[in-house]
């Protein structure tokens, strides 16, 4: 025992009451020990240290003979921390009053035993110390007070218990599909259900004016038609390929071209909406609606797909539904969109021009080993068979989510005859297409979107228990797989898309390039991943707890954006090749060369930015705090949000100081560039945050106020004011501003986070909270879709 | 064992005696609130979703916009439960008690005390009772305590009014939760050659979140003054220690140097400091989400003095470099540390293998008074290259007929004289 141990403990101030009774023990010991030390160094303050560490101390104590030396190596001692300042000034009789602390000590430690044990007693026990009384009935009180407690701890229990049984209805519905996977062969073996036509979006615009516009904008929506497999199919037949053009699936081409082009395509949808669910695997029905299916559809297209090494000279064809990208395909009826499709003049040059969109977006660096097995892919024409291991081999690993939160919340609180007013989209309402996908999507129907994904991964061949089994890729088959993803990660669903995600491998397989299928995409190159879902195949390890996992993926797509960028800056193509330039197009290659140049940049700012988000939930603020301050080079136009933004990282942390100097560079970067109409707010509302932090809920709530001033809508500075009110005292006032904002602008405010604060107050203002949650959850209905996430309510 | 305490657990409580009351309680702690984080998942136009996801997220009111790919956005929301408290930090409440009846009621008196395991504190901020509460009216309060005591603490409210009718009603309830220790403090001194002690103090996180350290330094009792060891001054600004790291993430342990020095006044008897001394205190301030706020200081920290016995020998001068075989001088100062004792000291010096002591060996130093001092030169060499340790001093009291030994008094480095470039 080091004769430096000592502590000492002022007479008025408790006892670590958070030290059991082994500690106490402990001090027995230690006292005993420090009797064989010298007279002069005890004291007898020590017996009152609870601490454990002092008592480890011996043995790391090095044998030294030298007293002198000893002394100024002692080991680190442990200091008491009596308590906050105000209670500790008086010094002076430090040594009275030691007896008495010593029986507060036990009497208080008695006390802690008891009050986590047996109320009654501890009542007692605390009368020992004080003049606490409590009456008989009280006692009873003190009951409910750690019943409550109990009940708290139920609470969330009954949490645990819910995601569990979370768990178990995942399973279940896993046993249940594996269950219809036992039925699948049957089902699943005729050529028919394999070749069910799914991409067939870009045909509906012909029978749904209203939406033409939405689908052949030409915001880039063009790129996804000529990307299609469809096209090396259909060289057979040149004379026939014009009214197939915007057709891209190959089934569904083919299904036109059998019946003739006087077929309205509406027939073939009514085949797909009516038969609502026929894709499903775990779906009962799946087998009768199979037979709905018309016989010949199926044989044709499933002939396409084998037919691949056929492809001669496609590029003339890009080119003719590119040239076509404004309202004259907006025709309704097929035959003047064929007309449409004629007038085409210089299909060459838009082929050319299309191929240089495409290199630019879908180019990619590939590992070496990857790199190698396409170039001999591209040398020997055919494709070689590559190692089962090497191939990608996708299949939906659950079934369908189906199912409405909010729907079941208002059967249970609501009723029957409410919840059936509840009228959220299913994939069942919609197309069973990309325009209705879309449009699950944009009404925040997302559970039913991905079950529509997966219906249409289904008639792809990528269905339910086809993970493992080789299978072709075309681009749509994977922006379907990111839209599915993507939703999946946006629900929180994060397991489930890690489960699907895995047969993606590291996204770097052979054939998710281009180069592999020379014969489908011939003389296209690079990813057929797309650069978001990459991204998001980088994101989601942090939000299951390995972020480290995620970090390693962002920093490698990091190298290859630099890469490539460092490749365009030299002259080069993306992939680092020579780009041959003829004289007279040096301009217009410089142009698009900046135009990737920029592509890529913004590219690699996307990366950055999850980098330095990941390491913000990481609590790794120095260095998050570096990457958002580097994307400022790239992204030039964010610097005042980015900069707020490290403002707001470190008030979070407690810096205050540093937070009002980044707050400080925001406003002296806007007085550089002059005006700005955000200024004003991104200002004040700064201001606000420091006030905030400054626990100056008053200024705060008027700096809030004066946003509201500027920009009355700012659902921010409404949310915050009212919190701030809340701080102050102000809860009726505090109510009455959020209740009037969710009333007035639903649309704004039917936010989780808005929503989880008037919730929140609801339970402080009254104890009929549960009415007025129960109305907010009527508004919800009435315009959140499926996706809303119904924690906030606070119904449960 | 943290105890929630939120607002439905009051709720739940007061359900259960609604028939007898007419008022509701409800309990809230403030923790200060957080900011909302989103969760960025984007596309690219090309995509099939197209512009879908960028409109999502511009429209979501808890992206920043502009950059709605930046996380941390700028919506507050309410705490979300109770959290922990930790010594040193504020408590903040929020009460309120609302007239959930159809009838107005009379004479209002809500009182928050804090039982802790030794006082009881009054935290409301009136204590005058509402003449009136109309139905659907709330009373406010928000309390603040600051926390001084670790352990459990409970928050008795206490509620009285008197119904319509004219009958006197009261009840309370108890909110109990747990005060935890945020940080540990480890403390090492070193005693200098010169009187100065050094001072390490190693303090650690102990809590869940990071910690910013706004303020660590020590308040030295009235023999010291101290010098903080914590920055590096390079311009005209000292930089910290730390670097950029100025917040302590959880289970960190940051290491804080302080020298101190006695005071003139102090270090001029040399009897004074001696024994156990106190040296001073840590005054801790931090700051965790969104500046709340905790202050710490620690106990008293007592060092003990480096036991010198009755006479003490310290080095005055030594050279860190010597020629071998030559000859060098040390001044040792010799101090009688005995409080009343007037000293007779004899020297004598013992060569070692290396150091061979110059001059009379059992001099008389002469009489030493109680806490003076007297200085003398000494000369010696070494006959040995390397490291040497300067041993060998035999101070004998002939009063007492004690004698006390000096051994590795010192260390010098001896080398070969034409390799030391100072000859």
């Amino acid at each position: 025992m080091d004769s430096n141990n000592i502590e000492t403990q002022e007479p008025n101030l408790s006892l670590d009451m958070s030290e059991n009774v082994d500690s106490m023990k402990n001090t027995d010991i230690s006292s005993e020990e420090q009797l064989l030390e010298p007279p002069e160094i005890l004291f007898q303050d020590e017996s009152i240290d609870l601490g454990g560490e002092n008592f480890t101390t011996p043995q790391e104590q090095p044998i030294l003979e030298n007293i002198l030396y000893k002394l100024s190596d002692q080991m680190m001692e442990s200091v008491i921390i009596s308590d906050s300042p105000n209670n500790s000034e008086d010094d002076a009789g430090q040594m009275e009053g030691l007896q008495d602390v010593l029986e507060q000590c036990e009497a208080g430690e008695e006390s802690l035993l008891n009050l986590s044990t047996e109320t009654k007693e501890n009542t007692e026990s605390i009368n020992d110390t004080s003049d606490f009384e409590i009456p008989e009935k009280s006692q009873k009180d003190f009951q409910s007070v750690s019943t409550v407690n109990e009940d708290i701890n139920c609470k969330d229990g009954s949490k645990v218990d819910e995601s569990s049984s979370q768990l178990a209805v995942a399973d279940s519905i896993l046993s249940n599909s594996t269950n219809q996977k036992i039925e699948e062969p049957t089902s699943k073996k005729s050529p028919k259900d394999e070749a069910i036509p799914v991409c067939t979006i870009f045909s509906q615009v012909n029978n749904l004016p209203k939406i033409q516009g939405q689908s052949l904008k030409p915001d880039g929506f063009e790129p996804a038609i000529v990307k299609s497999p469809s096209f090396g199919s259909s060289f057979e037949t040149p004379n026939r390929l014009l009214p197939l053009m915007c057709q891209p699936s190959p089934s569904l081409s083919k299904f036109f071209a059998d019946n003739g082009q006087s077929n309205p395509a509406s027939d073939f949808f009514d085949s797909f909406t009516t038969s609502s669910s026929f894709i499903s695997v775990s779906n009962p029905n799946a087998n009768q609606s199979n037979s709905s299916v018309p016989e010949g559809l199926s044989s044709v297209s499933s002939s396409v797909l084998s037919t691949p090494q056929e492809s001669a000279t496609p590029a003339f064809y890009f080119g003719e539904s590119l040239s076509q990208p404004t309202p004259s395909n907006v025709t309704p009826t097929f035959s003047q969109l064929q007309a449409a499709f004629t007038g085409t003049d210089d299909p060459f040059a838009t082929a050319l021009n299309m191929s240089e969109v495409d290199r630019r977006y879908d180019a990619w660096l590939p590992s070496e080993e990857t790199r190698k097995t396409l170039i001999s892919i591209a040398t020997l024409q055919y494709n070689s068979v590559l190692n089962k291991e090497k191939l990608t081999m996708p299949g939906l690993k659950f079934d369908n989510l189906q199912g409405d939160a909010v729907r079941d919340l208002m059967l249970r609180f609501l009723g029957e005859q409410a919840a059936s007013k509840r009228q959220a989209l299913t994939a069942n309402s919609v197309e069973q297409s990309f325009l209705g996908l879309k449009q699950l999507i944009s009404t925040k129907n997302w559970r039913a979107a991905v079950d529509l994904t997966g219906r249409l991964l289904t008639a792809h061949g990528q269905g339910y228990g086809k993970s493992g089994q080789p299978t072709s890729h075309t681009t749509d088959s994977l922006q379907l797989w990111f839209v599915r993803l993507a939703l999946l990660t946006k629900l929180s669903l994060f397991q489930n898309a890690e489960l699907e995600f895995e047969s993606f491998g590291n996204l770097d397989q052979p054939d998710l390039y281009y180069e592999y299928h020379p014969c489908v995409y011939p003389g296209r190159k690079g990813s057929m991943v797309p650069f978001s879902m990459r991204v998001l195949n980088a994101d989601l390890p942090q939000y299951l707890g390995k972020p480290q996992e995620s970090l390693d993926r962002l920093h490698t797509m990091k190298t290859v954006c630099t890469k490539i960028l460092d490749n365009l800056e030299n002259g080069l193509a993306e992939d680092g090749s020579m780009i041959n330039i003829l004289q007279e197009n040096r301009q217009a290659c410089w142009f698009t060369r900046q135009t990737s140049i920029q592509l890529w940049r913004s590219r690699l700012c996307r990366v950055m930015y999850s980098m330095a988000n990941c390491l913000l939930m990481m609590k790794d603020y120095v260095l998050a705090v570096d990457v958002y301050h580097s994307i400022i080079k790239y992204e030039p136009s964010q610097k005042p949000q980015l900069l707020s933004g490290i403002g707001r990282i470190f008030l979070q942390i407690g810096d205050i100081k540093r937070a009002e100097k980044y707050f400080q560079d925001v406003e002296t970067d806007f007085k550089t560039k002059g005006n700005d109409p955000n200024q004003n707010t991104v200002v004040l509302m700064n201001r606000a945050f420091v006030y905030l932090s400054q626990n100056n809920y008053g200024d705060a709530h008027s700096s809030f106020s004066e946003v509201l001033r500027i920009d009355p809508t700012n659902p921010v500075a409404n949310n915050n004011a009212a919190v701030c009110l809340l701080y102050l005292g102000k809860l009726k006032e505090s109510l009455k501003q959020l209740e009037s904002l969710v009333q007035q602008d639903p649309s704004h405010y039917l936010h989780e986070s808005v929503l989880f604060n008037l919730t929140t107050m609801y339970e402080l203002e009254s104890s009929r909270s549960m009415q007025k949650k129960q109305a907010l959850l009527e508004s919800v209905a009435c315009r959140e879709g499926d996706s809303f996430n119904i924690q906030c309510l606070k119904l449960m | 064992m943290q105890v929630k305490v939120q607002a439905e657990s009051g709720k739940m409580d007061v359900n259960q005696a609604k028939q007898e009351h007419l008022l509701a309680l409800k309990v809230m702690r403030l923790t200060k609130p957080t900011l909302f984080t989103n969760m960025p998942v984007t596309c690219e136009d090309r995509d099939l979703p197209g512009d879908l996801f960028s409109k999502l997220m511009r429209e979501d009111p808890s992206t920043v916009k502009g950059a709605e790919t930046l996380m941390l956005g700028e919506m507050l929301t309410l705490p979300q439960n109770f959290g922990n408290i930790f010594l040193g930090e504020t408590f903040s409440s929020y009460i309120s008690v609302h007239n959930d009846s159809n009838q107005i009621v009379k004479d209002i008196l809500v009182k928050a005390d804090l039982q802790t395991s030794s006082q009881r504190l009054n935290l409301s901020a009136s204590n005058s009772a509402v003449a009136e509460l109309k139905p659907e009216c709330c009373i406010d309060d928000v309390i603040h305590h600051e926390v001084k005591e670790i352990g459990t603490h409970i928050l008795v409210c206490a509620v009285s009014y008197t119904t319509q009718m004219g009958e006197k009603m009261y009840f309370r309830k108890f909110f109990k939760f747990q005060v935890l220790k945020p940080l540990d403090v480890k403390t090492k001194f070193y005693n200098a050659e010169t009187d100065e002690v050094f001072l390490e103090a190693q303090i650690q996180n102990i809590t869940t979140s990071p910690m910013f350290m706004e303020k660590v330094s020590l308040e030295p009792s009235i023999m010291y003054s101290v010098m903080e060891l914590n920055t590096v001054s390079t311009g005209e600004e000292g930089v910290s220690t730390f670097g950029k790291m100025s917040y302590l993430q959880p289970m960190d342990t940051r290491q804080y140097l302080y020298c101190l020095k006695p005071k003139p006044e102090f270090a001029e008897k040399a009897g004074v400091i001696k024994g156990v001394t106190v040296i001073g205190k840590l005054d801790i301030v931090w700051k965790t989400n969104l500046g709340e706020r905790g202050r710490l200081q620690t106990s008293q920290l007592q060092r003990m003095a480096p036991g010198y016995g009755d006479v003490r020998l310290s080095l005055e001068q030594i050279p860190d470099t010597v020629n071998l075989e030559e000859p060098f001088d040390i001044t040792c100062k010799i101090t009688n540390c005995s409080s009343e004792r007037t000293m007779d000291m004899v020297l004598e010096m013992c060569n070692t293998n290396s150091i061979h002591w110059c001059g009379v060996s059992g001099r008389q130093l002469g009489k030493l008074n109680p806490s003076s001092s007297l200085s003398l030169t000494l000369k010696l060499l070494s006959s040995v290259q390397g490291l040497q340790s300067i041993s060998g001093l035999r101070l004998t009291d002939t009063f007492l007929k004690r004698t006390y030994e000096y051994d590795d008094i010192a260390q010098v480095c001896v080398v070969c004289s034409h390799l030391n470039p100072d000859s």
